[in-house]
């Protein structure tokens, strides 16, 4: 199991971990409602040039923090997403965040932390991929955004308004990360923005229900003050093209979540993936994810009853080819 | 006496007669669920047992949504050969007794919607063009109150300061704002709601719709002007009466209502479940805009 504390840093320089006594729901379960949204500098693996170290150094961290300042300086300043997007990939929880990162603006700084990837588990901070699953990751990244595009099957889950993945849903959405949690007895209910992947996950003892799905059968439970989460019974999508190999939908996937409100802004979200057909052993990511003003809104997302980039995505490539 | 009242009194009756001993004497209030601090509690599994989504209005069974149209012959009844009732589009026929309409009174008080006249005809134009107009057909946000007398279930999350109203079909989700929120800021499909309570009611006030939804699947439409105030009241332990009062300047000519009952899934064990219906309707939508459609392994001229 990873380490249960994040090791947090914030620009303040002060641990933000403390004791904390979470706040209850009128029938007594701990209270995690609100609007959720992970927001840090964390990558999900550890760059390569990082290698073996698991934290990054004061005077790292500062150069991140001030980057992160100049960004959003740079946003408030109205510069497009193309000079915004210049920071490296590998510096950025958000893939190709040179396209369209106008959508991804996070409206202030992002916290820095001083871990060097979300992953604490296998201790490098890399996903154990298969070998199969690492060319699916190779092929999948050469052909992003190049194509070829000949049907509606060539673009990702994301891009035909499915879903990116069970896995993803709690910290990424670059354009709509927002996590709503609501609670009523006997459920937990996690309305993402993107997608508008919905979870209803049933509280305290309850089978799974035995229905396959993209986003899993859940059941929760309390254990003290910490929410676990175990989800099975995901279809298999593996056939589709996905925007991360890693978070895919397969028949052997199996989550295990774990929430816990360290205080009160903070939800120490730790994600244990285990799926014998894309890792060779289970792994873990260790995510803080970061209470929004309850002022937040979740907005309707209607991803597909606007989906014109498909169309027109397709029609480009008839185009294409008639001109070869 | 209110419509409303009768309904409660017929529930209550209902109950009476099934647990005669147990509720003499108990009123409405004293049956229904309570959230620890009082309130109604709304909490559970919904689903209705109507045919308003096939048709707000009373209408007869027939064995298709879309029908070839018909001439009747002119000659007296019985002086020449038979000629068919109403036969099905082509791209319905195979499915028989399946892709049949099931007849219905109605949920429309007085069954009357009082279109403006160039509505009534364009609602008629709807109808006559379902099949490839209704929203439904390619899993569009359904809208309100349409989701709520979809044939799937819906849950309702209510708890100690929000609500939510999730449903199974496309797997749209309503927040219900208990507080002032403003304006939506933006059309939608599913609508900006805001809710409060009136006694044991929840009344939802719904509007900042886009105009691109149908009531129905008869065609019965509304446009960007919709105002929709739902009341949700529990009358038994395991039903809801549900009534919405829908108002549009630019296509009714005055306010009407429709209202039916919400039924509880009492299985043990029920959850929603995903109908994540984009996935089924990509081929028909999108098959025939790319080089290839999966559907026919055929390159599209």
């Amino acid at each position: 199991m990873a380490s249960s504390v994040i090791v947090a840093q914030n620009l303040m320089g002060e641990d933000a971990i403390s004791s904390w006594e979470s706040p209850r729901t009128p029938w007594g379960d701990p209270d995690i409602e609100g609007i959720w949204r992970y927001e840090a500098t964390i990558p999900l693996e550890r760059p390569d040039r990082l290698q073996d170290r698991a934290f990054l150094t004061d005077e790292e961290v500062a150069t991140i923090a001030l980057v992160e300042e100049e960004r959003a300086m740079a946003r408030l300043n109205g510069l497009d997403g193309v000079d915004v997007g210049k920071i490296t990939l590998e510096e950025s929880p958000i893939r190709y965040n040179e396209y369209n990162s106008f959508w991804q603006d996070h409206g202030r700084p992002r916290q820095v932390y001083r871990q060097t990837s979300l992953i604490s588990d296998p201790p490098n901070g890399k996903l154990p991929y298969t070998d199969d699953a690492r060319e699916a990751v190779v092929r999948s990244t050469a052909r992003y955004g190049v194509g070829p595009y000949e049907s509606y099957l060539d673009p990702d889950t994301g891009e035909r308004c499915l879903t990116d993945g069970a896995a993803i849903m709690m910290w990424q959405g670059p354009n709509g990360g927002h996590n709503r949690i609501v609670q009523s007895p006997g459920y937990v209910t996690i309305v993402h923005e993107e997608y508008q992947d919905r979870r209803i996950i049933p509280i305290g003892g309850q089978p799974h229900r035995g229905v396959k799905q993209w986003l899993g059968d859940s059941v929760g439970r309390w254990e003290d003050d910490v929410l676990i989460v175990e989800t099975i019974n995901f279809l298999d999508k593996t056939n589709y093209e996905w925007a991360n190999i890693w978070s895919r939908s397969s028949d052997a996937l199996r989550l295990v979540e774990r929430f816990e409100r360290v205080d009160p802004q903070t939800i120490e979200y730790t994600l244990t993936v285990e799926d014998p057909k894309t890792f060779t052993r289970p792994w873990t990511a260790v995510i803080p994810i970061f209470k929004l003003p309850d002022s937040t809104h979740i907005f309707e997302y209607a991803c597909h009853e606007g989906n014109y980039a498909l169309s027109n995505i397709l029609s480009a490539g008839r185009a294409e080819a008639a001109n070869d | 006496m209110h419509i409303g009242d009768r309904s409660k009194t017929f529930f209550v009756f209902a109950l009476l007669s099934i647990n005669g001993s147990v509720l003499w004497g108990q009123s409405i209030e004293d049956v229904t669920p309570k959230m620890v601090d009082g309130r109604p509690n709304l909490n559970g599994i919904w689903q209705v047992l109507n045919t308003a989504n096939y048709d707000l209005q009373g209408h007869t069974a027939r064995p298709a949504m879309a029908l070839m149209p018909t001439t009747r012959s002119d000659e007296p009844p019985g002086t020449n050969r038979a000629t068919p009732g109403a036969l099905p589009l082509s791209e319905l026929r195979s499915l028989g007794a399946v892709g049949g309409v099931p007849a219905g009174q109605g949920v429309v008080v007085g069954n009357i919607i009082p279109y403006q006249p160039w509505a009534a005809a364009k609602q008629i134009e709807n109808a006559e063009n379902w099949l490839t107009r209704d929203p439904e057909i390619k899993c569009f946000l359904p809208g309100v109150p349409r989701a709520t007398y979809m044939p799937y279930p819906f849950q309702i999350l209510q708890g100690a300061n929000q609500i939510l109203i999730a449903y199974e079909f496309a797997g749209a989700t309503r927040t219900i704002h208990m507080s002032d929120v403003g304006r939506s800021p933006s059309p939608t499909w599913m609508g900006w709601s805001v809710g409060h309570w009136e006694g044991e009611t929840l009344v939802v006030d719904v509007t900042g719709f886009n105009g691109q939804t149908w009531f129905d699947r008869s065609g019965n439409f509304h446009s960007e002007a919709l105002h929709v105030v739902e009341r949700y009241t529990p009358v038994s332990p395991h039903h809801l009466i549900y009534e919405a009062t829908i108002e549009d300047s630019n296509v009714f000519t005055k306010p009407w209502k429709i209202r039916m009952p919400l039924y509880r899934r009492l299985e043990s064990n029920k959850q929603l479940l995903e109908y994540e219906c984009v996935e089924f309707v990509e081929q028909l939508m999108y098959g025939q805009l790319g080089l290839n459609d999966p559907a026919t392994e055929q390159r599209n001229e």
